[in-house]
Parts: C-alpha cells; structure tokens; sequence
C-alpha cells in the first residue's frame, strides 16, 4: 500500500525531474558562458571546451517517466585560433587557440532552457488548480 | 448502491480518471522536452465504453429491449482504474535534428485543453450532485 501514489504526485514527480533537468542545464551554460575567454595555461594548449547537457528519460518510483541530465559531453567543434605571438598561451608559431564558445549559442540554449523550465512549471500551476476544484467540490 | 451505480456518475468518474492520466502523460512529456530521440505519448481519445469496462473493448454490455427490463451485472458499469489507460506514442507536428518530436506549444495547448475538460467534469459533477440533493430533500423543506 506504500507506494501506491496520486495521479497529481506523478504529475508533480515528472514535472520536478524536468525542472532539476533544466536547472543542471542553466548550470552547465553558466559554467561555458564564465569560460568564453580561458585559455590554456601552458602555451601551445589546449583553452576551455564547451561543455553540452545530455538528457535522458529516467523512470522514477511508479512508472514515472522522468528526466534526467545523464552526462555533460564535450563539444568537439574545433578551437578557433588567433595569431597572437605575445601571448603567454600562444604556441610556437605564435597562435592562440580560443574556447570554442559562441556566446550566441550559449544565448539560444539558456532561452530554450528557460522556456522548458517554465512549462514545467505551468504543468505543476495547472495541476494544482485541477486538484483545487476538485477539493472545492467538498465544500458544496 | 453506490454514487458508482449512477451511470452518469460512473462515466464522469471515468472521465476525471482519463483526464488526470491524461495530465500524466503530457507532464512527463513536458519533462522530456529536450531530451534526444524522445517521442511524447499521449493517450487515445475518451469513450465511454473504454470507460465502463474493466478490459476496454473486450466487455460486452447488456442493453435493455423492453421498459421493464433492469439491467443488473456484477460490475458491469465499474469504470476502469485510471492506471487501465495505456498511452501511445503520438509525435507532435515536428521533429528535431536530435530526434525529439516534443513541441513545446502543443503540448501546452493539450495540458490546457485537459484542464478545461477536467474543470468541465467537476462542474457537470457538481450539478448531479445537487440535483440528487434536490431530489432527497424532504417535501416542503425549503432547499
């Protein structure tokens, strides 16, 4: 009998894993957007790559399908480079290899994660007002 | 007698039970909007008769062929465990390079559509239930 939950606990359940999902996500750009300037340390590096959220469905207690951010993948685009010999990082030629992060991109991707974010959240605004007219109906 | 052997009542508790498995479906759904390759489900359209029985389809009713016939049954009109409901991949208008065939919109127009039907269902409840009132009222008591 323990386990046996309400339609709204799924719902809400579903709804929660896809905002935690959303919010790792919201971190990983977080983290590529800090990084957009960091170089290698050594000269002739390797600079900062650009990190990608991976989801997956996960399924959670009662047969909840749920998600999940199941790793964090590098980007393998290539590092763009600028000749800039006087550089600590520049290589013997003297190149600089950039990150590999487009601000722009990294924009996109943190206003998709927004949205995503915010129709989980009208999932649980409309499940609870369900369940509110059903309690209401108690007090006729 | 239960409120359950009230046909109107059985369908609109059948229909309460779709709506919030419905509202199940379209959440994880929701959740999974941005994962690779994912396919959203929806469940099929509501019936009464997928409703009435335990095993959707496979029940055959008893229908009454003259005015003085009482339709009886073990558990003929239960409506079915809103876990009964199986829901099945239906892609939405688009697909994305990754394969996920969630939109976002749609989906919000199904969950609103689902909240509208499920407020309808409470507010038919609702009426039948004072209407049985009504009708149990002593004569003569004012309502």
């Amino acid at each position: 009998m323990a386990d046996i939950s309400s339609p709204s606990d799924a719902i809400m359940a579903a709804a929660a894993s896809g905002l935690r999902a959303q919010q790792s996500r919201m971190r990983v750009i977080a983290e590529n957007m800090a990084n957009s300037d960091s170089v290698s340390k050594t000269a002739g590096g390797d600079p900062y790559r650009r990190q990608v959220a991976v989801f997956t469905p996960v399924m959670l207690a009662g047969g909840i399908q749920g998600v999940a951010m199941s790793r964090i993948a590098a980007d393998t685009k290539p590092f763009p480079i600028q000749y800039q010999p006087g550089h600590p990082a520049a290589d013997a030629k003297g190149n600089v290899k950039l990150p590999n992060v487009d601000p722009l991109m990294e924009a996109m991707d943190m206003r998709d994660a927004q949205r995503a974010y915010e129709a989980n959240l009208n999932v649980i605004d409309t499940d609870k007002a369900m369940q509110t007219s059903l309690i209401q109906l108690l007090q006729k | 007698m239960t409120l359950d052997d009230i046909p109107l009542f059985s369908a609109l508790k059948g229909r309460l039970g779709y709506l919030s498995e419905r509202q199940r479906v379209i959440s994880e759904n929701v959740a999974n909007s941005d994962t690779p390759g994912y396919r959203p489900r929806d469940l099929k359209p509501f019936t009464i008769k997928a409703s009435s029985g335990p095993d959707a389809g496979g029940a055959i009713a008893l229908a009454a062929t003259s005015a003085g016939q009482m339709i009886g049954g073990a558990g003929g009109s239960q409506p079915q465990s809103s876990a009964g409901y199986t829901p099945q991949v239906t892609p939405d208008s688009e697909t994305r390079l990754d394969g996920n065939q969630v939109v976002l919109e749609e989906e919000m127009m199904k969950l609103t559509d689902a909240r509208m039907s499920y407020d309808a269902a409470i507010g038919f409840y609702q009426k039948s239930l004072s209407m049985l009132q009504l009708a149990i009222r002593a004569p003569g008591k004012p309502v």
